[in-house]
């Protein structure tokens, strides 16, 4: 699905990510680890040029994208519609629930109310929000629990039916029940999209994760398939972070 | 130690209350003549009561809203969306020298430029570009803060599913609605209760028409208390205690509303 060359990230001086090479496959879970500051977060941030926003960053190297190389993408509102990014801290839209659903598909010219009001409800579906929901759509957002706002946030990614999720830890502010329901959610989606995760927690990756990339300093240190990594780290670091030594 | 502190607290607190209230209550009575808010001053203000003064401080209003809004909104976005960190943080400190210029030296600034150089004369066109001059930098200030305690996360979850800059901007505005309109509000109590501004720009003392078009010369309540208490007699006085209670009571009702939305801002 992505095929990421030779990348280099910088934050003006600093830099990032070095020397990143690295494919990632379509649908399944891929998880980002490493410890924080490692270049996790830069990492799934580039997938979606979301860094471009930030004032002094730059990049070398290339991140192709069904075999295209993004960062020459014009049209980056198809772009993201086709790759869409839920962050760590729930961040609903100031609207109501049915709103915050549609303001994608607003965005991408949906207009038409039936449409919205169909695909609205899909996406709720597919996030295991719409039981939860149904009844207030039209109430702000804001009022909905810490773990249903990360679900709505989801929902919201989906709507513009996306073919790839990025999530980066998108648990970490939610409780160990909400956590549980998230990843559910996750697995099931991977049947269909491909799912990039940044997490930190170990035993999130290993419990949803089907591959597994370590970073350690900027450095891409392994990779591959959870099980089989798991089972046998080649790394030092790896196995450190296996053991909870570090991380 | 404790008790000391308590009193003390409490003394300061009842004399700005003393103010206040001594002020609202003096003017209060006046406030019921019949004919108070609908009749024409007569008799060099010893009778009648504050209807030009009133329509102008209205109009007056309404124009350096009318002025002050758009630039305000556009200078706000500015410096929170689009300016360079630094380059923002520069020109936020000047709006906040401008906010601590004595208003007299906009008043006289507003003179040479408006009334002297435009041609504009002492009118009400003068009197709300002033007041605006000073407004603006003053509302760009207070609603700058609330743009940029928009979290980060609400501008990336706008761009990641694909927005433009503008639309993450208007997410923001969206977010940040209730402390602009805190920030219009403020703005709105300072420029109806400046008085130096508008004393030597538009401002007149008796005038026997509302202002039919933006140069005509307007009367207002902050300039005619003005008046009163430095021109007229023992027989005029009431009529600038009167606007002062209203003037004091409007402003009550200003930050009122500004603490209703703060407190809906926290729920």
């Amino acid at each position: 699905m992505f095929e990421i060359k030779n990348l280099y990230a910088f934050y003006n001086d600093h830099c990032a990510l070095q020397n990143v090479n690295l494919k990632i496959r379509e649908k399944g879970i891929t998880a980002i680890m490493g410890p924080s500051g490692c270049g996790k977060s830069t990492l799934l941030r580039c997938l979606n040029r979301l860094n471009d926003l930030i004032v002094g960053f730059s990049l070398k190297g290339q991140i192709l994208f069904r075999g295209q190389d993004i960062y020459r993408i014009k049209d980056l509102t198809e772009y993201r519609r086709r790759v869409t990014m839920v962050f760590q801290k729930p961040n609903p839209f100031p609207m109501s629930i049915f709103d915050n659903i549609a303001y994608g598909l607003r965005i991408h010219g949906v207009t038409k109310k039936s449409i919205l009001r169909e695909k609205v409800e899909q996406a709720l579906r597919m996030a295991a929000l719409w039981d939860e929901v149904k009844d207030k759509l039209k109430k702000p957002a804001v009022q909905l629990s810490g773990g249903q706002q990360q679900r709505l946030c989801i929902a919201r990614a989906l709507a513009v039916e996306p073919e790839v999720l990025l999530l980066d830890e998108p648990t970490s502010a939610l409780d160990p029940i909400a956590t549980t329901k998230i990843e559910r959610l996750l697995e099931e989606l991977a049947q269909q999209y491909t799912v990039v995760i940044v997490t930190h927690s170990m035993g999130q990756a290993l419990r949803i994760s089907d591959e597994v990339v370590f970073l350690y300093e900027g450095r891409l240190i392994e990779n591959g398939e959870t099980s089989a990594i798991v089972k046998m780290p080649r790394h030092e670091v790896t196995k450190q972070f296996l053991t909870g030594k570090i991380g | 130690m404790r008790w000391t502190l308590r009193i003390l607290s409490y003394a300061v607190f009842l004399a700005m209350l003393f103010v206040l209230v001594s002020i609202v209550v003096s003017g209060l009575p006046y406030l019921f003549r019949p004919g108070f808010f609908t009749a024409w001053p007569r008799r060099a203000m010893s009778e009648g009561g504050i209807f030009p003064m009133l329509v102008g401080s209205l109009m007056l209003m309404a124009l350096v809203f009318a002025i002050s809004i758009p630039v305000g909104l556009v200078g706000t976005i500015f410096l929170s969306e689009i300016a360079p960190r630094k380059f923002s943080l520069f020109l936020q400190s000047l709006a906040a020298t401008m906010n601590s210029v004595p208003s007299i030296v906009y008043g006289v600034f507003g003179l040479a430029l408006f009334c002297i150089k435009l041609n504009f004369g002492t009118s009400l066109i003068s009197a709300s570009l002033t007041l605006s001059t000073m407004s603006i930098p003053f509302f760009m200030n207070s609603a700058v803060e609330f743009l940029r305690a928009v979290p980060k996360e609400l501008r990336e979850g706008v761009i990641s599913l694909g927005a433009n800059k503008l639309q993450a901007t208007l997410m923001v505005l969206r977010a940040s609605r209730n402390g602009i309109l805190t920030s219009l509000m403020l703005t709105l109590g300072r420029a109806f209760s400046e008085t130096a501004p508008i004393l030597v720009t538009g401002a007149v003392f008796y005038s026997t028409r509302l202002p039919g078009k933006l140069t005509d010369p307007v009367m207002t309540l902050p300039t005619s208390i003005y008046a009163i208490v430095m021109n007229l007699g023992e027989s005029s006085q009431w009529m600038a205690k009167g606007m002062a209670s209203l003037m004091v009571l409007i402003m009550m009702f200003i930050y009122s509303v500004v603490q209703i939305t703060r407190r809906n801002k926290r729920e």
